[in-house]
């Protein structure tokens, strides 16, 4: 068992405004968990450091044993193991193919495995042949799973999703909640934000509680 | 109207006879236009950037100053560089004064804030979604500013546009810093002063009517940029 993140003591101001106060978390590798809370319980924030994007404002972060050092240490190799699927996710104009690529080529990987592996990950989020289609013409959920696959393409060691089963119709939710449940055991940590209830049973994850900024047991 | 109409068809008729005089001012402005533009976009799409993508103290002077500059008059403009370039001025010796290049100079300052401004702005519209994205999926800083780039190209090009149009349009730096020599340093709009007051109505009418087909191309360039 590799412990992946320890935070300790993480507070997020904005202004005098406390959003995040978290004494402690730890989180596990090959593992899924679930963050639930009402909004504006810090989830998204919580989601944005964990991602490496946004500095909190006091506190310490270790990362695979490692305390991240947000001035001089490189976030950038960080973002590179941790990707965050974002509630409404931001497509960038051009072709689905060329978003799920952008991460692979960022990596530099050549162009030939780039494309089979774009294929391949449009086919789990069940998108096959949707390569060459305009990503701003998709439907809502479409968006979504092209999204998903823009991550899933890059195998990373911790996906942070934000409520990625919401304003999505039945059908997509059960094929997401079907791939996101079998990415632990293909080496993925899974942190996902949810108002649902029952999706830490339905994705045999484990549940933080989240209220008004702190970790809380139920 | 008979006057004006009269005026319009000797104008046409200027135009399709490719009246040395009209393509000679013609050539002036596109060319000194353009080359301010180069420059003003080089100093002013990273400036707006920069002050839209990071925060400092001071930010809003720099944007209250920017915006200041967009609405100098450009006979002050042409006052200022004179100044530095007129024989007695620090840059005289440079011998640049009714000199195209000149005219470039004043351009560019002109211009600059323009893009500048337009940058800033086109920056504040995108979309707050698009660096964290490009971000997460790991791209280094530069590349992530890329792809802000290139999501907003349209407002970018917007810019350069309007600074182009600010640039061409303009008359008092290219009278002041070009002096309106003939076939060197005569613009389209300077031409237009000279030739009116001296009861040539006809011709500044034909480089009128070039002027507005030259903001129409490049609008409707911008139009079809935009629907692709």
């Amino acid at each position: 068992m590799k412990i992946l993140y320890r935070l300790n003591s993480i507070r997020k101001c904005y202004g005098s405004s406390v959003v995040l106060d978290i004494d402690g978390l730890t989180i596990v590798d090959r593992r899924l968990y679930t963050l639930i809370g009402a909004n504006g319980a810090g989830k998204s924030t919580l989601l944005n450091i964990m991602a490496f994007l946004s500095p909190p404002t006091a506190g310490e972060i270790f990362y695979a044993g490692k305390q991240v050092d947000w001035i001089h240490g490189s976030v950038e190799e960080l973002r590179r193991m941790v990707t965050l699927l974002h509630q409404a996710p931001y497509l960038f104009e051009g072709t689905v193919h060329a978003n799920v690529a952008f991460g692979l080529k960022a990596r530099g990987i050549p162009g030939e495995e780039r494309r089979r592996a774009v294929e391949k990950a449009l086919a789990i989020v069940g998108l096959q042949g949707f390569g060459d289609r305009k990503a701003r013409e998709l439907s809502g959920g479409e968006t979504q799973r092209v999204a998903m696959a823009r991550a899933l393409v890059l195998k990373p060691e911790v996906l942070l999703l934000d409520e990625p089963l919401a304003n999505i119709d039945r059908e997509t939710t059960g094929l997401l909640e079907t791939v996101i449940a079998s990415l632990p055991a293909q080496g993925t940590t899974v942190v996902m934000t949810t108002h649902n209830p029952d999706h830490p049973g339905r994705l045999n994850g484990e549940s933080i509680f989240l209220e008004g900024g702190r970790v809380v047991t139920p | 109207m008979d006057f004006l109409l009269s005026s319009f068809a000797a104008a046409l008729a200027l135009i399709g006879s490719f009246s040395p005089d009209v393509v000679d001012a013609v050539g002036t402005s596109l060319s000194v236009s353009a080359g301010a533009t180069v420059f003003a976009a080089l100093f002013g799409i990273p400036l707006g950037l920069l002050v839209g993508l990071s925060d400092f103290p001071l930010k809003q002077m720099v944007i209250t100053i920017l915006n200041t500059l967009m609405a100098v008059p450009t006979v002050v403009v042409g006052l200022l560089v004179y100044g530095f370039l007129s024989r007695q001025g620090p840059l005289g010796v440079l011998g640049l004064l009714f000199t195209p290049t000149a005219i470039v100079i004043g351009g560019v300052l002109l211009a600059a804030p323009i893009v500048a401004n337009y940058s800033l702005a086109a920056v504040r519209g995108a979309d707050l979604r698009i660096m964290p994205t490009a971000l997460t999926l790991g791209a280094g800083r530069f590349l992530a500013v890329g792809t802000l780039i290139g999501e907003i190209r349209f407002g970018i090009l917007a810019a350069v546009i309007a600074g182009f149009g600010r640039v061409v349009s303009e008359v008092g730096v290219a009278m002041m810093l070009g002096g309106n020599i003939r076939g060197y340093t005569r613009t389209m709009t300077t031409a237009i002063a000279l030739e009116t007051s001296k009861g040539e109505f006809a011709f500044g009418m034909a480089l009128g009517i070039v002027l507005m087909t030259i903001a129409l191309l490049v609008n409707l360039f911008l139009s079809l940029l935009q629907r692709k």
